[in-house]
């Protein structure tokens, strides 16, 4: 299937990492090495082709921490498809994002 | 996704304030979600680093860098989730939907292409003749000073000022820049191996082409030394003559040509179109002769600029005093003779002004009319979407959304509307200027340019809104959500509201259409009285020639009217001619007046002596011309230079100065301009009326002397043709060539031409305003018919309900055609009105013509009547053919 957004490099990097576990807009940042004015499109982007669903963290996660609630995007099964052809088009972006610390972290519910 | 759950306020961290700056530009549905994850990122961002211990100063870095990027995000939201996104995805959807009913995207289109395509049209002409400013810097602060009557007598003062009183305010006025004369003049240039060919003279004083802001191309323009009587004779050229005859050869400077016999040095070549007060092929010092010290001679016009600071008010106050100063100074020849100031630009299209206002006015009547008629399509095709529209309110969309969609369908066809509109206004725009009368000044102006795009996009937009906003309106006050879904139902509230919407509309277009169809009536009564007033003259076969004998060949009286003997002997001894004369000017020239006194009368005080037209003529004139002689005799053969003076007076003459008298053998004072010519002339005849003025206006006094006690060295030459008239031209021109080979003939024009070219303007006005009221009538009969047959179709079962209950097919058919009538008087009765006070804005138009006729007023409301009926008729057949059962059924 032919992806609905152009897979350029930076996308690519984007969609890697979210495959890979990370969910939030500045881990996305910390993750990939792109500057915010970046990957925040791309996010917007990848939203609106329906291939990355976003929601909003649970109020007494966030409450329990002392903060305002964060968003985070999770790949769609749409997303995870464009994901494999990402990967083929950009194989550098595939190996530059290793996994920090190797264990996902905890998905809030 | 929802907004999060509002929690207690945290200390902002850094780059919060960059993010609030920027969310302006994030489209407002999404605004406070975005604020809220941007906010989110960066406390948790705040706390981690904080409780890593990491550098304040460091994390306030990262985080404000990071803030920066929320601009890129802000705008791509904006790009993409804002409105304009949204309006391409409605324009996508309004798109399907009328590509589903092409039939309705078609009449739409088509009204509307008609509609802004001929407003554009006439607006390009008005914006070209009116609007544009003159090609000069600051072109509001150049002004002509006019004479002007302090009693209202225009015969005896006129806008032209004498020399004296020109060097006299150039003098004395401080409210000027620059001052300088003009004064226009005609010579004829020879060239060898070429015809001898008239130019036409601007003669100026030294400021005139600066004013005109006349740059030389080439060469230098005309300087105060040039106008000193010994001076060597020179002239600037323009630019048109340069080229068509010069060939555009820059050494034609310090050439001499020949202009009347005399030679004169080229010195500069100025643009053509920096003739803005006449069409000028050259342009000569004034050298002031003899008349330019008379102060009784008003030939020239003055054009002024204002000095800086001057308001044109100031300007106006001081030339008054001026003119005040000389009118007691010089009672003689300035009595009665005030000033005034006029903006150039309103002193050379002022008077097409009235008519074109006029035909703009009735044009946007028009597109108005169409607005209101498609304004009722898009309610009828609401209704019958109202199921449609329910549904997609019931699936979520909000009131905007609904409301954009209707509009991006009224501006879709609007867009392209406006695009064919284009097209038909550029043909129109040919069309106008093909078909306008000559008199139109500045018609090379006329152009689609900027300012009629603009005008052009403005109008459709205004449509667009204009019929797309209404159904939007009624949306609001449809509860949409809820009554459109009940199936079957019919909104009783929004239907009822719905209707009243439409009647008022027809109403309106009944009434724009009442004033348009009044308005065309008295043009075209007033065109119709014009084309059957008795010209006085019989202009068919009739062939008419200026022909001038330069001064400096034919300077002894004698000689011209030699010439002028010569010459009608021989043109009537051609074959193809009846008959032939000798006069200035003719039936249809206006001429001018020259002051007289009656011998024997109290002579009035001086400078307020009666004035009457001056026509000198050869015998048999009358004959010629067709014009009756109502008493005593012709002028004729025997009345000499040497002996007594004679002259016949028109009908108006005797009419003003002997009510009730015999004029035959009274004496008419006037002196002459020729040494031991007759100065005293004895009235021998009495002609009818020539309605040289214009047939629209009634005659005027004028006196006939023979051409040889009046010898006037530009005369004209009338030839009656047996045959075809304008196959005589070319033995003409040959014949007059023959007496004089350096002759030009200019301008021969069949007098049926000039006739016709005397009417052209109330025909183009008439013609045009007509079919604009003829469409206005068919389009408030469409109207009328298209709000009845709906009505007819929501009250079938109404109607099957009264035949059932005893009604006949006679009282339906009475009672849906009395609908029709009853918006029709209405919007009659409006309209009426509105043309009553309107009358007076076509007042110009129609030269003391009642514009307030009777007739034609009541005329106009029964035809509209009528139209109304008839356009009622139709519907309100079907529906006295309803059959009871099956409405019911259908109920």
């Amino acid at each position: 299937m032919p992806s609905p957004v152009r897979l350029t490099h930076s996308t690519t990097l984007v969609l890697v990492a979210l495959a890979r576990g990370v969910r939030h807009g500045f881990d996305l940042l910390d993750e990939t090495g792109l500057e915010s004015g970046t990957v925040y499109p791309i996010l917007r982007r990848l939203e609106r082709a329906g291939l990355v669903r976003s929601r909003w963290e649970a109020v007494q996660h966030a409450r329990a921490e002392g903060r305002p609630p964060r968003r985070y995007y999770e790949l769609s099964g749409a997303g995870a498809e464009v994901v494999k052809e990402a990967r083929a088009l950009h194989p550098d972006a595939a190996r530059a994002t290793a996994p920090r610390g190797g264990v996902p972290r905890p998905r809030p519910a | 996704m929802t907004t999060p759950e509002h929690l207690p306020p945290q200390t902002p961290p850094p780059g919060l304030a960059l993010v609030r700056l920027f969310a302006p530009i994030v489209p407002s549905h999404r605004r406070e979600e975005w604020i809220a994850e941007w906010n989110g990122e960066l406390q948790h961002a705040w706390r981690e680093a904080r409780s890593r211990a990491e550098p304040a100063l460091l994390t306030w870095m990262r985080l404000t860098l990071r803030s920066v990027g929320a601009v890129s995000d802000a705008t791509w939201l904006r790009r993409h989730d804002g409105g304009f996104d949204m309006l391409s995805l409605d324009l996508k959807y309004a798109l399907r939907s009328l590509r589903r009913r092409p039939s309705f995207a078609t009449t739409v289109v088509l009204t509307l292409a008609l509609g802004i395509g001929a407003t554009t049209a006439i607006f390009s002409v008005v914006n070209g003749v009116l609007l544009r400013p003159l090609p000069l810097t600051d072109p509001e602060r150049v002004v002509m000073l006019h004479g002007q009557p302090t009693d209202g007598d225009v015969e005896k003062v006129t806008d032209g000022s004498s020399f004296p009183d020109f060097l006299d305010i150039r003098a004395q006025a401080r409210s000027f820049s620059r001052m300088g004369a003009w004064r226009a003049w005609t010579a004829v240039l020879t060239t060898p191996g070429a015809e001898p060919a008239t130019m036409r003279i601007s003669l100026v004083t030294s400021d005139v082409l600066p004013l005109l802001d006349a740059t030389p191309i080439v060469g230098r323009s005309l300087q105060p030394a040039d106008e000193h009587a010994d001076a060597p004779a020179v002239a600037v050229m323009s630019a048109a003559l340069w080229r068509s005859r010069f060939g555009g050869d820059p050494s034609v400077v310090g050439r001499a040509i020949s202009l009347d016999g005399n030679p004169v040095t080229i010195v500069g070549v100025v643009p053509t179109q920096s003739a803005l007060l006449g069409p000028t092929e050259l342009w000569r010092p004034i050298v002031p002769d003899p008349m330019d010290r008379a102060r009784g001679a008003h030939r020239y016009l003055i054009i002024a600029r204002l000095a800086p600071n001057v308001t044109r008010e100031r300007a106006e106050t001081e030339v008054r005093t001026i003119a005040r100063r000389l009118e007691q100074q010089y009672p003689a020849d300035n009595a009665k003779r005030g000033a005034r100031l006029q903006s150039l630009q309103d002193s050379i299209v002022g008077e097409a002004r009235p008519a074109l206002l006029v035909l703009l006015g009735a044009v946007v009547l028009v597109l108005l009319i169409g607005c209101a008629n498609l304004a009722n399509l898009f309610l009828v095709r609401a209704a019958a979407r109202e199921r449609e529209t329910a549904v997609r309110a019931a699936l979520g969309a909000g009131f905007g959304q609904l409301i954009r969609h209707l509009l991006a369908e009224s501006l879709l066809l609007t867009i392209v509307g406006g695009a064919a509109g284009l097209v038909v206004a550029w043909g129109g725009m040919k069309a106008l200027l093909a078909l306008a009368p000559r008199t139109i000044p500045r018609a090379d102006q006329v152009a689609l340019d900027g300012p009629v795009l603009l005008f052009l996009l403005v109008i459709s937009v205004l449509t667009g809104l204009a019929f797309g906003l209404l159904p939007a309106l009624q949306l609001r006050r449809a509860n949409v959500s809820l009554g459109g879904l009940r199936d079957g139902a019919r909104g009783a509230t929004t239907g009822r509201a719905r209707r009243r919407w439409r009647t008022a509309l027809v109403v309106s277009e009944v009434a724009l259409a009442t004033v348009l169809v009044i308005g065309a009536s008295l043009l075209v009564k007033r065109f119709w009285q014009l084309q059957t007033t008795d010209p006085g003259f019989n202009p068919s076969g009739l062939l008419v020639a200026k022909i001038e004998l330069p001064r400096s060949r034919y300077e002894k009286p004698d000689a011209v009217v030699r010439f002028y003997e010569q010459l009608r002997r021989d043109v009537d001894g051609m074959p193809g001619v009846q008959s032939s004369s000798i006069a200035y000017e003719h039936p249809l020239g206006e001429g001018w007046t020259s002051s007289f006194t009656i011998e024997g009368r109290i002579a009035p005080p001086q400078g307020q002596e009666p004035e009457a037209r001056v026509r000198p003529v050869q015998p048999g004139y009358f004959r010629n011309a067709g014009i009756r002689l109502l008493r005593g005799r012709d002028v004729s053969e025997q009345d000499r230079g040497d002996t007594p003076g004679v002259v016949v007076i028109n009908e108006s003459f005797a009419r003003r100065h002997f009510p009730g008298e015999n004029p035959i053998g009274r004496r008419l004072v006037r002196g002459s301009w020729w040494p031991n010519f007759p100065s005293t002339f004895e009235i021998v005849g009495v002609a009818a009326d020539e309605r040289f003025m214009g047939l629209a206006a009634s005659g005027a006094p004028a006196t006939y002397f023979p051409h040889a006690q009046f010898p006037m060295n530009e005369m004209w030459l009338l030839v009656r043709a047996s045959g075809d008239a304008r196959a005589l031209i070319p033995a003409l021109r040959a014949q007059v060539w023959r007496l004089d080979s350096a002759l030009p003939m200019d301008d021969v024009q069949a007098m049926p031409d000039l006739l016709g070219r005397s009417v052209a303007e109330p025909r183009f006005n008439s013609g045009l305003v007509s079919s604009f009221a003829g469409a206005a009538l068919l389009l408030a009969a469409i109207g009328i018919y298209g709000v009845l047959s709906y009505t007819v179709t929501q009250r079938t079962g109404e109607i099957g309900v009264r035949m059932a209950l005893g009604a006949s097919r006679a009282n339906v058919l009475r009672l849906v055609v009395a609908q029709g009538l009853g918006v029709a008087v209405v919007g009659v009765a409006i309209g009426t009105l509105g043309a009553f006070s309107l009358a007076r804005a076509l007042a110009s138009l129609l030269y003391g013509m009642n514009g307030r006729d009777p007739v034609i007023f009541g005329g106009s409301a029964l035809l509209l009547t009528s139209v109304a009926a008839l356009a009622a008729y139709v519907p309100a057949l079907r529906a006295s053919r309803i059959e009871p059962v099956e409405a019911l059924r259908y109920e």
